[in-house]
């Protein structure tokens, strides 16, 4: 236990020294701090107080108002938080594969598979906890500026750090072939893309004119993570209040991380430094 | 430690294969070295030569292509063999945002050992590489001399019994040198072995009392350093020399330089000489010659390295 908390610990200095931990707690704070801004706006503040006032008269619903509104920002900030999450650590690979550190590292009485196990729940846990700072703030300004606190909406931060972590094995996959942060992050962002793209195939499968591609597109959409249809879910869950398939995206994309991280590991073991 | 010998390598190889032509470059070929525990052991070698990779594969940062390495017994592959070793790399590259105390424990929390006693021994080792008032500065401000010693103090943080040290004094002014070689030599008859890799000839002359010189990959010379460099000695070429003769030759303090069939035999005394040639000849090699020497490390590394282009 004391490698493993060594290893996450340095990841944390690393990230501290490197400006990243403050860089995402800056910029998560400037965010808050527009949030705070847009509510005091006159229009906001109106419309959430005719709103009230309308309420009275059943004429506007102001709970599906703040739902909605709740479901809006929660997708942002998982949208959000998970871009700039990828950029802040797509270095964090990179630089402990450095020739002169490695090796020294290497040097130690540790497995490969737990070096890298450490670094990995290190990125993990400075992202975590910038999602809690940044989700659970949001969430007490709209909760004191509404009086309506919706508590489905912290759901966005087990959502967003789950596919952070799922989406940081591709990460650290790219980082440990090819040692490169700008890879990883070109990596990372392109299948979120994609993904978000595959996940359109209920509209896309229609447009498709032979078997064999429909198949190939359902086959791609299983294997990657489900970034849009996650946000969807949380989406739904907040918004309408209903059961939604939130489990599918979990664990197929769970599973693609399982995949890539085993594959990283493996990697790793077999190169020479 | 019960074994016999700190390092054991039998036949180790390395062979790097380039990405896309898939071309063959061997690094290391066929050494099988034996280091008894607690010496000071010199690994010569003209840069290049393959001494890093050599322990690379030692700490099982390079996987070996053929062969084996074992630390005190053990397969150096083993994570656990690693917990005696203390390594100093070459062109080191410490995270500059350690402070010296905190880059102290980092590596030593790596080495397992507990907290209480790692807040002990930085300020112990701290002082002993005279860096004491330097504990709490960020080690990006540290110079190459600095650094030096603080990956000394890191390598010996969990009390080691094998302290394998890449150029450990590479690019460190005299000043810096000096205090490095005095820090080593506190080591002496402590019983921790020291495994020290350079292409300085001088360092390994006047620290080590076993050598081995690689070259090209391959080792060309490996013995006592009293025995290579006796003020007078023999030296006996032979050949078709049988591999378990040249074993039980290693055991009598000969040192020993091969190239292809030849053999070079470096004894310090007339008895040694003459009980070198009965054992070849019993097993059945062919003297090609013998002459008195007389050595120095450079003379010896030279002909060393000499002896392949001569084969």
């Amino acid at each position: 236990m004391t490698v493993l908390n060594a290893l996450i610990s340095d990841t944390f200095q690393e990230a501290r020294a490197r400006w990243l931990f403050w860089g995402l707690f800056g910029l998560s704070t400037l965010l808050i701090c527009i949030f705070l801004f847009v509510l005091k706006i006159d229009l906001v503040a109106g419309a959430i107080s005719i709103m009230g006032i309308e309420r009275t008269q059943h004429a506007l619903d102001i709970t599906r108002f703040v739902r909605n509104s709740y479901a809006f920002v929660s997708v942002f900030l998982y949208v959000w938080g998970t871009l700039l999450a990828i950029f802040a650590s797509s270095g964090l690979i990179p630089s402990v594969l450095e020739p002169g550190r490695i090796s020294l590292l290497l040097s130690k009485p540790i497995t490969r598979p737990m070096l890298l196990l450490g670094r990995y729940l290190g990125n993990v846990l400075v992202v975590a906890l910038n999602d809690v700072y940044l989700i659970v703030s949001i969430w007490i300004i709209i909760g004191i500026k509404t009086g309506i606190w919706e508590r489905r909406f912290l759901l966005a931060i087990p959502e967003s750090v789950l596919m952070f972590a799922v989406l940081l094995c591709v990460v650290v996959l790219v980082g440990v072939i090819f040692e490169s942060a700008a890879l990883a992050v070109m990596v990372t962002v392109g299948l979120m893309f994609i993904s978000t793209l595959l996940a359109q195939r209920a509209y896309v499968l229609k447009m498709l004119d032979s078997e064999w591609s429909r198949n190939l597109w359902r086959v791609l959409y299983w294997i990657v993570p489900k970034v849009y249809d996650l946000a969807n879910a949380m989406k739904q869950i907040i918004v309408f209040d209903r059961q939604a398939d939130w489990w599918t995206p979990i664990w197929t994309s769970a599973i693609f991380g399982a995949v890539v991280l085993a594959g990283a590991v493996r990697i790793f073991q077999k190169r020479d430094f | 430690m019960n074994a016999e010998y700190a390092i054991e390598t039998d036949s180790l190889a390395k062979v790097y294969r380039t990405r896309f032509r898939g071309r063959q470059l061997r690094a290391v070929s066929d050494v099988t070295l034996r280091v008894p525990q607690g010496v000071k052991f010199g690994l010569l070698g003209q840069n290049g030569a393959g001494k890093t990779t050599f322990v690379k594969m030692l700490l099982s940062a390079v996987h070996p292509s053929a062969g084996s390495a074992r630390l005190f017994g053990r397969e150096a592959s083993e994570p656990e063999a690693r917990r005696p070793v203390g390594y100093l790399p070459e062109n080191h590259r410490f995270p500059t945002y350690f402070t010296g105390r905190g880059m102290l424990d980092f590596y030593a929390a790596l080495s397992g050992v507990p907290a209480r006693e790692r807040a002990l021994r930085i300020v112990e080792l701290l002082q002993l590489v005279g860096l004491q008032d330097w504990g709490d500065v960020r080690i990006k401000k540290y110079s190459k001399g600095m650094l030096q010693r603080l990956g000394l103090a890191q390598a010996l943080m969990h009390r080691p019994q094998l302290l394998i040290l890449d150029e450990p004094t590479d690019g460190v002014d005299p000043v810096g040198r000096r205090h490095i070689r005095d820090v080593l030599n506190n080591l002496t008859g402590t019983g921790v072995t020291v495994f020290l890799n350079s292409h300085l000839l001088s360092e390994v002359e006047s620290f080590c009392d076993y050598v081995a010189i690689l070259h090209k990959g391959t080792l060309v010379l490996e013995g006592k350093m009293s025995t290579l460099l006796a003020g007078r000695g023999y030296r006996i070429s032979a050949a078709q020399v049988p591999e378990n003769a040249l074993l039980k030759l290693r055991s009598l303090d000969a040192a020993i330089a091969s190239a292809g069939e030849l053999v070079e035999i470096n004894v310090a005394t007339r008895e040694q000489a003459n009980r070198i040639i009965d054992e070849i000849r019993a097993a059945g090699g062919l003297i090609e010659s013998v002459a008195a020497s007389n050595s120095s490390l450079e003379e010896v590394f030279m002909r060393a390295t000499a002896v392949e282009k001569a084969a």
